[in-house]
């Protein structure tokens, strides 16, 4: 029966009217925030719940996820956990929707026909790991031939290359939070890799090309408490109109890569009215004040004004609001740290901070609180040489004959979709006789999986046993995934496909790999990683009682506050007076960069913009598009650009453009809007998507793979996806542009030309010319 | 409760339809602010909501409406969380004819699927666009389809002592909910304490969601039609050229009316297999079981 | 220059659209065409007499085309029984009053016309006052069910009613006088009605055309110095969007050429009253498309 019947319902509204009759709050606030959950009319049946820490980005927020009838109904934050306080971004409240996807791989794959043929083969596993087996051993002579392309955050694969002696483990980004440049200028000034800005508390937010609102979820619900409770100020400087721009009190539009002089020019100021915290730089920092104002007198409030185009007038006022209003705060991210001089424009923010004296105080940058989840013992020790390294050389060494490869992994990661150059990605992966063999762990059908010669599908994350820490909190806390559902299918939990994988190879335990690899499965691995954990040795526990450790205390739901016994639970400020900084000298190591504005940027033509590619709230990278509430909202990214400039080139709102870089054009739709620097046009990531299924492509008409389970078959998606523009993604144009400072991509600081499109441009074309991409590299590398 | 203070008159209610409770001793009455100033346009809101109800794509019991304001350099995003306001005054139960809606008397606008006979009056009564016409295929069959839907204010959560899921989820902390009749609660503080604005308060629906540090523009109606950015009016089109919503009148603006008039027939026509079925399978209930 | 830009809006469906359309005018012609068919019996009018059962018939056809159109358009089409249980009937709901109608006014239109038959002529003249009363509640109503949303501006005014019983008068006349006109090129000479009756009709047709467009007029003076939806929902949507249906369609085709027609010679031709009467008969179909989903257009994007 389909309908819910008579009887059914007069259950229900007879419950209704019962529990009217019996549940008499004293006042409304006794309604809980959350934590339990319940079928929506079957008589209100409560629904199983187990704990469920979100790993689709890295503020890793802790939670629930709630399972009826075999299958997990929802998601959400834990109201009582003291980062994600109840909290879920809307990317975390979907994220169970890829447990049930449609096209999610359940089964081992093999490729039948040409690379990125389509074609597919289901295997059992044991032929699967008996195969990769064979490679690998085939390969293991000369380990460093064994290459793994990993993103996400750090399962097995590093324990995997320990294992196997091979120091060829790529990654897509740093893990942990913020990019390598911002994790760098932090190491070499504070000795940590992230600073917490204790945005409830602040009085005044200076936030520099971060999307505090779209991209740092656990720190925006803090922002607003400080927004509302503290009215506290907050300015952001973007080059775009994003949604934190949107809601601060001031959008301050800069010149792209601007940041650092301004920067600079306020300290300038604040030091120079005498409005710096002289006593905390004497005492804190490598330096004094006086030191400080002459090291920065190249950086004058009028030069800041000229290079990014902000009145001095108004850099001289913010810089006195932000020395006058106290505590304040710092948040810097993507904006100014992914480019050129990623490391110097970061530490040059970060002075404001230290110039005041904003460093662990209530209201200012905090020092990390976090636990550091140690793998279970015994651990292979890490191959002499093997250092962070970052992918998006790798197809150029390959290309060059500099990277000889056996057998590449990938996991977590979609560099044929996400890395810069993504057409050379394709292009190398494509190659046989380049990459004699690929394996994808993937549990979707990414652009990267596609090309692969096997798939070993993963669990998803609420299929995963999980236990992971951030710095999100003023308080370390540590969190548990402990899923109460199967893998679908034969979708197995990677760290146990490897440990079969080792196991092939070392049957007998005589290469001495085997004893790394003892743990029964993916929730001994989690307990064991537990006990390994300097600080978590017996929490394993109360872990699993609980979801997070420690236990902080109740968060009161009305004004989010923890609180224990009655009492707020008080910050510990100043860690860093017991014990110093973690710096050799044990004091801030300052030192004021040589900044130097891009020269391409400086000559900037008619017609050419400085184009940036910025994430929103409803996407993380490539992982959700094919989750259809999330791209249900956001599908399609039209090309941002200031409306000035646009009726200047003859572009209107909705017109066809062609964006053409250095290798390579794209067509897409232009949007017109006040909201963006007359010199910079952006397109947003995660969409435009040539592979992971008729969601994220938009085309919902196209057939069901072969490989698509029947039972997963969903009947909203076949009828009711109703929107057919799958936007553009610009990444094999992007030209290869790798900061020498901190080996990253500079992805804000491409240029690009642009015009309406041509006769006969189509929409969604993207043209991307390998050559030129060498011929970029080569260039570069001179 | 057990208040035994005399009751001020209540005007005359018809059927099930309890007279509104705003204000009335010894009910409760259930309400939500929605404190824009932290409403950091997530949209965690809309997918809690989603996600506990499994709702079908293409229709929403909850949205937040996003728009642009001002000129370069000065440019302000807006956002407009929108839900049904569950009125005191609520123009669809009075229009409903079955008596499927109906107010409850804690101030919740509810449904009831099984007597809803999907005509849709109530659609077109509601001036705030808060309820949908659930589609013939959804994920779960065995959910409700072909009848209309709305925002229940959670009444499974809330009777069972928890908040609504879109006000759990609200990262920004800008949805407070509560009962607006207990002086005591984070609503009533509020009300008492902060500026609020209803939607089109000129209608005299009463509305039960009110806004802090609502945006005049965002609210207004006409607006939302004659500022539509062009993104956003192609994807209207799109939607009403994909969404299957039965026997709709969707226009795709810029086609020829009257061809998309006889569009809304084929669609009108193309209903009819899957209802042919429905009204067999009950007939077999009716003569068979 | 301040700007602002709606970015994102969920979507809204128009809730009612062409199924609703074409019932309002089949009631509305049904309505018209029966008052034709009333003259002779009630009203005493007797040369009007031979026409009654073709009208009534019409009439009749017309409105039990409408059970199966709305039953159709309910999203549980078996549920239209809850309509008249009266455990479920609902005294607010301005739909539950149609339901009745609907049931009855075709009810007592075959009632009046077995006694026409019978050549009974006091039952007769009481079943057709019943049944015109019926016709024009039935009709009367179709205007109320759209007026009673206060939320919906082009709809939400006192004039709906009337401007459903004109175009109803117009469009019943009209569609009578194409349907004597194809009797007669059917039917042999001694079985064909007088052409005099059509032009007559053709009168009281210009007449209704007279008063419509005045009603028109007043609906035009109200929106155009109403509140801003009202101005914006007649300046975009009815003279933009749905300009065919409004302007061409209703006042171009359904009433001016007909009146033109009408207030020169070419009325005492055939082709002339015909023309008009079919022009006059389609135009009303284009009132029903832009009342119905006009009406609902704007608000679908709020
Ligand atoms: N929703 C969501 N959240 C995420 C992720 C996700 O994919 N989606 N990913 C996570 C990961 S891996 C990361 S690294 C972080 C990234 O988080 P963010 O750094 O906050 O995000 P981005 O969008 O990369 O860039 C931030 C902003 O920099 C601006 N910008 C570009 N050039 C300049 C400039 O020259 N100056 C200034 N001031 N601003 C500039 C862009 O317009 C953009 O708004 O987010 C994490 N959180
Ligand atoms: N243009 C442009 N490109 C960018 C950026 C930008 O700002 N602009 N940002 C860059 C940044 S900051 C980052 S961090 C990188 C991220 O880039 P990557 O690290 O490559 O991450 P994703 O593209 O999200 O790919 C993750 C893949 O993992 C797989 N996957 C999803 N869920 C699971 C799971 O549960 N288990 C397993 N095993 N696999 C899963 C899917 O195939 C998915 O495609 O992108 C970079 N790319
Ligand atoms: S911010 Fe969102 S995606 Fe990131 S961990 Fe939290 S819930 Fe997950
Ligand atoms: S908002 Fe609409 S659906 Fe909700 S109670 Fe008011 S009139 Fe009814
Ligand atoms: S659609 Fe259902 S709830 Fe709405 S008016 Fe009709 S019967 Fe009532
Ligand atoms: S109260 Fe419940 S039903 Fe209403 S919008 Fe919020 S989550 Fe959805
Ligand atoms: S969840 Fe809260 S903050 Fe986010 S969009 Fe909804 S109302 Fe705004
Ligand atoms: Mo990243």
């Amino acid at each position: 029966m389909t309908d819910l019947c008579r009887r059914q319902f007069l259950t229900i509204s007879g419950k209704v009217l019962a529990a009217s009759a019996l549940v008499t709050p004293a006042h409304a606030m006794e309604l809980e925030l959350g934590g339990k959950n319940f079928h929506q009319l079957r008589t209100y049946h409560p629904r199983t719940r187990s704990h469920y820490t979100c790993t689709l980005c890295p503020y890793f927020d802790g939670g629930f996820s709630y399972e009826e009838g075999g299958r997990i109904q929802k998601t959400e934050g834990n109201p009582d956990h003291v980062a994600s306080r109840g909290k879920f971004c809307a990317k975390g409240l979907a994220s169970f929707l890829g447990a049930y996807d449609p096209e999610r791989i359940t089964t081992p794959l093999k490729r039948v026909g040409p690379r990125g043929s389509g074609k597919w083969q289901a295997i059992e596993w044991d032929a699967a790991i008996a195969e990769v087996a064979a490679r690998v051993k085939e390969a293991l002579p000369e380990p460093d031939t064994i290459v793994v392309n990993e993103g996400g955050h750090r399962d097995g694969m590093s324990r995997f290359m320990n294992t196997l002696g091979s120091r060829s483990l790529l990654r897509s980004s740093a893990p942990g939070l913020g990019g390598v440049a911002k994790q760098t200028a932090l190491q070499q000034m504070f000795g940590v890799s992230y600073l917490l800005p204790d945005l409830e508390h602040s009085k005044y937010v200076l936030n520099f090309g971060g999307n505090i609102m779209e991209t740092a979820l656990p720190l925006a619900q803090r922002l607003t408490d400080g927004l509302v409770n503290n009215r506290l100020k907050l300015v952001t400087f973007d080059v775009r109109m994003s949604n934190t721009a949107g809601r601060s009190h001031e959008w301050i539009p800069v010149f792209p890569g601007s940041d650092g002089f301004i920067a600079l020019a306020m300290c300038q100021h604040i030091l120079q009215k005498g409005l710096a915290d002289n006593e905390f730089i004497r005492t804190w920092t490598n330096t004094t004040a006086e030191e400080l104002l002459v090291a920065l007198q190249p950086y004058t409030p009028q030069k800041a004004a000229e290079i990014s185009g902000v009145a001095e007038k108004t850099i001289k006022r913010i810089a006195f609001e932000f020395a006058k209003n106290q505590p304040a705060s710092i948040f810097s991210m993507n904006g100014v740290s992914r480019r050129e001089q990623g490391v110097d424009v970061e530490q040059a923010c970060l002075l404001l901070a230290v110039i005041t004296g904003n460093i662990d105080n209530e209201g200012g940058c905090c020092l990390p609180r976090q636990f550091h989840i140690a793998a279970p013992q015994p651990a292979p020790k890490p191959v002499d040489g093997a250092a962070l390294r970052l992918n998006y050389l790798f197809p150029f060494q390959v290309m060059a004959g500099k990277h000889p490869v056996k057998v590449l992994f990938n996991h977590m990661s979609n560099p044929v979709y996400s890395a810069p150059a993504a057409s050379m990605w394709r292009e190398i992966l494509k190659d046989e006789k380049r990459i004699p063999f690929l394996v994808d762990f993937s549990p979707f059908m990414s652009e990267t999986a596609e090309l692969a010669d096997l798939i070993l599908p993963d669990v998803v994350a609420v299929e995963r046993h999980d236990l992971v820490s951030a710095p999100t909190a003023l308080w370390p806390w540590a969190s548990i995934s402990t899923p109460a559902v199967r893998p679908q299918f034969k979708a197995q939990d990677v760290r146990e496909t490897l440990k079969k994988i080792v196991e092939a190879i070392d049957p007998d335990g005589q290469k001495g790999m085997k004893q790394y690899w003892a743990f029964a499965n993916a929730k001994k691995w989690v307990e064991q990683s537990c006990a390994a954990t300097p600080g978590m040795e017996t929490a394993y526990k109360k872990m699993v009682a609980k979801g997070y450790w420690p236990d902080y205390g109740k968060v009161d739901p009305a004004d989010r506050k923890v609180v224990k016994d009655g009492e707020p639970l008080a910050v510990q400020y100043g860690l860093y007076k017991q014990t110093g900084f973690a710096t050799a000298s044990g004091r801030i190591q300052v030192k004021v960069p040589t900044l130097k504005s891009n020269p391409q940027h400086e000559k900037l033509q008619a017609g050419q913009f400085v184009m940036t590619t910025y994430k929103v709230a409803y996407h993380v990278l490539s992982m959700t598009s094919n989750l259809k509430y999330l791209s249900e909202i956001w599908h399609s990214n039209p090309l941002l650009i200031n409306k000035e400039s646009a009726l200047s080139l003859g572009i209107r709102d909705g017109s066809l453009v062609r964006v053409t870089t250095p290798a390579g054009y794209m067509v897409t739709r232009a949007m017109v809007t006040q909201g963006i620097h007359p010199r910079v046009v952006a397109l947003s990531t995660s969409v435009g998507r040539a592979a992971y299924g008729r969601v994220a492509q938009a085309k919902p008409d196209q057939p069901l793979p072969a490989f698509a389970q029947p039972e997963l078959k969903d009947d909203d998606i076949d009828d009711n996806v109703w929107w057919r523009d799958g936007g553009v993604s610009p990444n094999e144009i992007l030209p290869i542009a790798i900061s020498a400072q901190n080996g990253e991509q500079a992805w804000n600081d491409t240029v690009v030309s642009i015009a309406p499109a041509e006769r006969g441009d189509v929409y969604g074309t993207v043209h991307a010319d390998n050559a030129k991409h060498i011929a970029i590299f080569k260039q570069m590398t001179a | 409760m057990g208040d035994q203070e005399p009751q001020p008159k209540q005007h005359r209610s018809y059927g099930i339809q309890t007279p509104g409770t705003k204000g009335v001793r010894g009910k409760k009455r259930y309400a939500m602010v929605v404190d824009l100033r932290k409403c950091i346009g997530c949209m965690s809101c809309s997918i809690a909501c989603k996600t506990e109800y499994g709702l079908p794509l293409g229709v929403w019991r909850t949205w937040v409406k996003v728009m642009e304001k001002g000129s370069y350099p000065n440019t302000k995003r807006i956002f407009m969380p929108r839900l049904c306001n569950h009125c005191d005054y609520p123009v669809c139960v009075r229009n409903c004819p079955t008596q499927a809606t109906y107010k409850h008397e804690e101030g919740f606008v509810l449904q009831r699927y099984n007597r809803c006979i999907g005509c849709r009056t109530c659609m077109v009564a509601c001036p705030y666009n808060a309820r949908h016409l659930l589609p013939e295929k959804r994920t779960d069959g065995n959910l409700p389809r072909m009848v209309v839907d709305k925002c229940t204010f959670c009444i499974h959560r809330v009777k069972k002592g928890v908040l609504p899921s879109c006000v759990q989820a609200c990262v920004g902390g800008a949805r407070i909910f509560g009962d607006m009749n207990d002086p005591e609660s984070e609503v009533s503080r509020l009300l008492s304490t902060e500026t609020v604005a209803v939607l089109k308060p000129e209608l005299g629906t009463s509305p039960a969601v009110y806004y802090i540090g609502a945006d005049w523009e965002i609210m207004d109606e006409p607006h939302s039609y004659t500022n539509r950015s062009v993104q956003n009016r192609e994807e209207f089109n799109d939607f009403k050229r994909n969404h299957k919503g039965d026997a709709f009148a969707d226009i795709v603006e810029g086609e020829s009316l009257m061809a998309e008039v006889g569009k809304n027939w084929i669609g009108y026509l193309k209903t009819i297999p899957h209802k042919a079925k429905e009204t067999l399978a009950a007939f077999k209930i009716f003569l068979f079981d | 220059m301040e700007e602002s830009i709606v970015t994102y809006n969920a979507f809204h469906h128009v809730a009612w659209g062409t199924t609703i359309s074409v019932y309002f005018w089949l009631v509305g012609a049904s309505a018209g065409s029966f008052v034709i068919s009333s003259f002779g019996w009630v009203f005493g009018i007797k040369r009007y007499k031979p026409l009654t059962m073709t009208a009534s018939v019409t009439a009749i056809i017309m409105l039990l085309l409408v059970p199966f159109l709305l039953t159709w358009d309910l999203g549980k089409p078996v549920r239209f029984i809850y309509l008249l249980i009266p455990g479920y009937w609902h005294s607010t709901g301005p739909m539950a009053w149609g339901t009745l109608l609907i049931c009855l006014y075709p009810m007592s239109m075959m009632v009046y016309s077995y006694f026409v038959i019978k050549s009974n002529q006091t039952f007769a003249k009481v079943f057709g006052i019943v049944a015109i009363v019926l016709a024009l509640s039935t009709h009367w109503y179709t205007g109320v069910v759209m007026e009673l949303n206060p939320g919906r501006f082009l709809n939400h005014t006192a004039l709906a009613p009337l401007l459903f019983l004109t175009g109803a008068f117009i469009s019943g006349i009209g569609l009578m006088n194409v349907i004597v006109w194809i009797r007669n090129m059917l039917l042999p000479e001694e079985k064909r009605f007088d052409w005099t009756l059509v032009y007559e009709m053709a009168q009281f047709m210009m007449y209704g055309i007279v008063f419509d467009i005045f009603l028109l007029f007043l609906d035009f003076m109200q929106t155009i110095y109403g509140s801003q939806n009202e101005v914006i929902g007649h300046g975009v949507v009815l003279m933009q969007v749905f300009r065919f249906p409004y302007l061409w369609l209703e006042m171009v085709i359904g009433l001016f050429i007909p009146l033109i027609i009408l207030v020169t010679p070419l009325k005492r031709t055939k082709a002339g009253a015909i023309v008009a009467s079919l022009l006059v008969a389609v135009g009303v179909y284009g009132m029903r498309i832009w009342w119905v989903m006009g009406g609902q257009y704007l608000q679908s994007f709020y």
